[in-house]
């Protein structure tokens, strides 16, 4: 779904800071499994995200000593995190009415 | 949006370290998993090849996020352009055969479309040019015929339809003045004529209606050209009175420098007019000879079927007036002035334009196998760049690319082409299309040259796109891009047979247009021009005329010297009328007309025309005695079918006490002679009537003259005698008949050249096209051919394997370019002369020549065939 993969990465990242693989294994984590995300789809996300300004990126170490980006969300991807997530409750608050209401 | 744009720009300047930098973070998300994989107890390599597979490899994941780049569409052009000039220079000879085909197709295409729009696009130059309109007579045996000032009063009169009706006649006219005393052209206009053609005068004024009172002061206006010529430009020359035609008119004023008359070849007005004089619009006889071509301006609002419906209603209330034409047939047709013009030289251009849509398209089927032949060679590149990540689109788009970068060049190419053969055909000049208007590239032509370049692009890619649509990876990468499939060798054979198709096509048009070239040089025209010579003369007198005549009879080798009004195959300033036999009811008086030539004893024998019946004029046919006339078997025919014409009375109108003062008379016919072609060398348009010099004097004569063989010195000889007897004649348009015949076979010269032309550019396409394809085939089939060697196949075999390779699209294309042509040849019929469109001959003559030349373009890569060497083959193998 439009819109989902990037919300993922927003929640996933949150305030911390990853590199690729880490947001990809983090969303695995919090999805308890549900969603795995893969390099042809991760990458093409973030740099978009990034060029829409709601990521930073910056080089850095990875905990195994190898040299990785590091992404982590600017202010205006915090508050398109907020806003998402609200839109996100209200599309779920919606789908559940109309599903019970049948 | 200004950050998107900030980043492509950011994007596109620091290229290199935005790639470096996506490398190493895709490498080190790879090698992180890799490490997962290791930690968890695998060996080294294995993790990395497993690590891979689950990203599903390093490219595709950098392409994919190129993709989503701002700017990546300029990033992809870019590359694709340089890809596609490498291409190119890596592949010289490819570059110039494609460059060269598309440059010759579209260039083909400029030139003829340059013609197109400067004659059938561009309004005529005139004010209000989409409001003028021709307004022709029916009547008779005759259309299109000119009206009579008893016509033209009675229009405008009752018109409502148009705001102004205007009538010319161009004659001959002596110019006096600076200079060699010479012979041009007058308009003879009605006082509105010059304002529907012009603006305002360069200097002075035009017509009014003050011109058009009866005891007006005789007035005239000169062309820009003849005021510089004769006047040396002077601008006090208003105002004057200058010796031209009768009287001395005064000058009123001069016409603009680029002042030209554009009307239909057959409505005798030349577009170059040396002076214009008003002629009084007034009821005058309704006898009198029709002799006004009309020019109509609409009313402002009006429409061209209201003036006709209005010019029907009139010809009718004309008709019922019953003073002149009271005939059942008579009717007023009015078209718009440019489709009159171009009416024929349209269907000509078009035809023209599709010819060489046809080379065009040739070109490009030509061009598309080639780029089929290079998709293929170059299919386990494409394979490779598939599966390192390049989506269908992608590579698409590659191929449009470079096609289009090939086409461009060529468009490039056509218009340096184009502008070259325009200059070559404006050269030619043929008279019909050089009447019409400037002949200039524009903005429009550049335009159309572009949209040809472009679209032929996208035709030309479609067949190399096609092979990337059907990449099936696995296999191709093992196949290395050498063997062919059969759907493919499917297209090219259906490429080559479109070449042969329209080549075909093309071939029979040019057989039938060379053909009727063929019949036009040995057509019959009524006389013999070999050693006759003309001249045009201007003379105030009979006596004067007796005189020049008999110093030209004098000169050596000269065996006989007449006169006529106007010669074979020259219709400017023509002279024709009604004429009809004694006891025709006064509504059938107006039924037949005819060409009336003015003439001194000898005419005939001179220019070798053919008397059938009775006899030639002598020195005593003239006013005093029995008035005569000798007629052309075609109005003998025409006025008394199944009788005999010889002593029969005929009316005609004739000026025995001067020029331009007629009277009906009553000529006995004397003699019959064979039709002279007048107009044309191929249409017969109006029979023929000869009345004796003295009953019908005319200002302006010709003069011809038989020798017994070429003179060489004979034109300077002419003038000398003239000059030394009179220095007050002006004689002009020295030259061999044999030059006027000459330019009466242009046009069809001209359009069989470039038939010739460009049949021969479309059949070396074709056939290069067949040579190609065939010689890749027996490239790609070596090995096979090889076998077939080996196990004993004999060198015919080999030969009619390649020959039947060869001739199925030939025979497809031969079977396909009859019906096309079948279907078309009906449209080149008004430029045919006794030459049927399904001529037979033509037909098998095309196919005949197609078969042999093609089998010579098959004959190279069969005989490499049969030189393959079964070994070499199957190591290579």
């Amino acid at each position: 779904m439009q819109g989902t993969l990037d919300l993922l990465i927003l929640t996933a990242i949150g305030d911390a800071e990853f590199h690729g693989l880490g947001i990809s294994r983090r969303i695995e984590q919090i999805t308890r499994g549900a969603f795995h995300v893969a390099p042809g789809s991760l990458f093409p996300a973030l740099h978009r995200m990034q060029e829409a300004g709601w990521l930073s990126s910056q080089w850095g170490e990875s905990e195994n000593n190898r040299r990785a980006k590091f992404y982590r969300l600017t202010k205006p991807g915090k508050r398109q995190l907020e806003t998402e997530t609200g839109e996100w409750k209200k599309v779920v608050l919606a789908m559940a009415n109309a599903l019970k209401a049948t | 949006m200004k950050l998107r744009l900030r980043s492509a720009l950011r994007n596109l300047l620091h290229k290199h370290e935005i790639e470096k930098d996506l490398d190493a973070e895709v490498r080190a998300f790879v090698n992180m998993v890799a490490d997962e994989k290791i930690a968890a107890g695998l060996p080294q390599p294995e993790a990395q090849r497993r690590a891979l597979a689950e990203c599903g490899g390093i490219e595709p994941v950098k392409q994919s996020t190129r993709d989503g780049r701002p700017g990546i569409a300029f990033e992809n052009v870019w590359q694709d352009l340089r890809l596609g000039i490498r291409h190119l220079r890596r592949n010289p000879i490819f570059a110039v055969a494609t460059i060269l085909m598309l440059g010759i197709g579209i260039g083909a295409n400029t030139a003829i479309f340059t013609f197109v729009n400067s004659v059938l696009l561009r309004p005529l130059p005139y004010p209000d040019s989409n409001r003028l309109t021709t307004v022709l007579t029916e009547l008779g045996n005759s259309s299109r015929a000119p009206a009579s000032m008893f016509e033209l009063y009675q229009m405008r009169q009752r018109s409502r339809q148009f705001d102004q009706i205007a009538g010319i006649w161009v004659t001959n006219r002596a110019l006096p003045g600076k200079g060699d005393a010479e012979q041009g052209k007058a308009g003879v206009v009605t006082s509105n004529f010059l304002q529907l053609f012009c603006t305002h005068p360069m200097l002075g004024r035009f017509f009014g209606p003050e011109d058009d009172l009866e005891n007006a002061p005789s007035t005239i206006i000169l062309s820009h050209e003849l005021w510089v010529r004769k006047f040396s430009a002077d601008p006090r020359i208003i105002g004057t009175s200058v010796p031209f035609g009768r009287g001395s008119p005064m000058v009123i004023g001069v016409l603009p420098q680029n002042f030209r008359l554009i009307f239909a070849d057959d409505a005798s007005v030349p577009p170059n007019v040396d002076y214009f004089q008003s002629l009084p619009v007034g009821p005058w006889e309704p006898n009198g000879p029709g002799f006004l071509h009309l020019v109509g301006r609409l009313r402002s609002g009006g429409s061209l079927a209201a003036a006709q419906a209005e010019l029907t209603t009139i010809a009718r209330q004309i008709n019922e007036i019953g003073a002149r034409i009271k005939v059942a047939n008579y009717h007023l047709v009015a078209f718009s002035l440019q489709d009159d013009d171009v009416r024929e030289v349209r269907r000509t251009l078009y035809l023209l334009f599709g010819a060489v849509a046809f080379v065009l398209l040739i070109g490009c089927a030509n061009v598309a196998n080639l780029l089929l032949v290079r998709a293929r060679q170059r299919l386990h590149e494409t394979t490779i760049r598939a599966a390192l990540g390049a989506s269908t689109a992608r590579l698409m788009q590659q191929i449009l690319t470079e096609t289009l970068v090939t086409v461009l060049l060529g468009g490039a190419l056509a218009l340096l082409l184009g502008w070259a053969a325009l200059k070559a055909i404006v050269a030619v000049e043929p008279s019909s299309f050089a009447n019409l208007g400037q002949v200039s590239l524009d903005l429009r032509v550049l335009a159309f040259t572009f949209a040809i370049a472009l679209l032929t692009s996208g035709i030309v890619a479609l067949a190399p796109i096609s092979t990337v649509r059907h990449l099936k990876l696995a296999q191709d990468l093992k196949s290395s891009g050498r063997s062919t499939t059969r759907r493919q060798s499917k297209a090219s054979t259906l490429l080559v047979a479109t070449e042969v198709a329209l080549a075909f096509v093309l071939l029979i048009g040019t057989g039938l247009l060379l053909r009727t070239f063929a019949n036009i040089l040995r057509v019959n025209p009524g006389f013999r021009a070999e050693n006759v010579f003309t001249l045009r003369v201007s003379v105030p007198d009979r006596d004067t005329l007796r005189q020049v005549q008999r110093v030209l009879t004098a000169l050596p080798g000269v065996q006989s010297v007449s006169t006529v009004s106007h010669l074979p195959l020259d219709d400017v300033g023509n002279w024709y009328d009604y004429y009809w036999k004694d006891g025709t009811p006064a509504d059938q008086q107006n039924t037949v007309m005819a060409d009336m030539r003015s003439v001194l004893p000898g005419y005939f024998d001179t220019i070798g025309a053919q008397l059938i019946q009775g006899r030639d004029f002598t020195e005593s046919d003239d006013a005093a005695h029995r008035h005569v006339a000798v007629i052309d078997e075609i109005l003998a025919r025409q006025l008394w079918p199944g009788e005999l014409a010889l002593g029969k009375r005929i009316n005609v109108s004739d000026s025995p006490k001067g020029p331009y003062q007629f009277e009906r008379d009553w000529p006995v016919v004397v003699g019959i002679v064979r039709h002279v072609q007048c107009h044309t060398l191929t249409a017969t348009v109006r029979p023929q009537i000869y009345l004796p010099y003295p009953l019908a004097p005319r200002p302006s004569m010709s003069m011809v003259i038989r020798a017994g063989a070429a003179l060489p010195g004979l034109a300077s000889s002419v003038r000398k005698q003239i000059a030394g007897l009179n220095r007050n004649v002006p004689i002009t348009h020295l030259e061999p008949l044999s030059s006027v015949v000459e330019r009466a076979r242009a046009e069809s010269r001209f359009v069989s050249l470039l038939a010739t032309l460009l049949s021969i550019v479309a059949l070396q396409l074709a056939l290069g096209g067949i040579y190609g394809v065939l010689s890749y085939s027996v490239v790609l089939r070596t090995a096979e051919i090889g076998i077939r060697m080996a196990v004993g196949a004999q060198r015919t075999q080999i030969m009619r394997l390649v020959f039947a390779e060869g001739l199925l699209p030939v025979a497809l294309g031969i079977a396909v370019g009859a019906i096309l042509s079948a279907a078309s040849m009906p449209l080149l019929d008004h430029l045919l002369f006794e030459i049927k469109p399904g001529s037979l001959q033509v037909y098998l003559l095309s196919i005949v020549s197609i078969l042999l030349l093609s089998g010579i373009a098959m004959l190279v890569p069969a005989l490499r065939a049969i030189r393959i060497d079964p070994l070499t083959a199957l190591a290579c193998e």
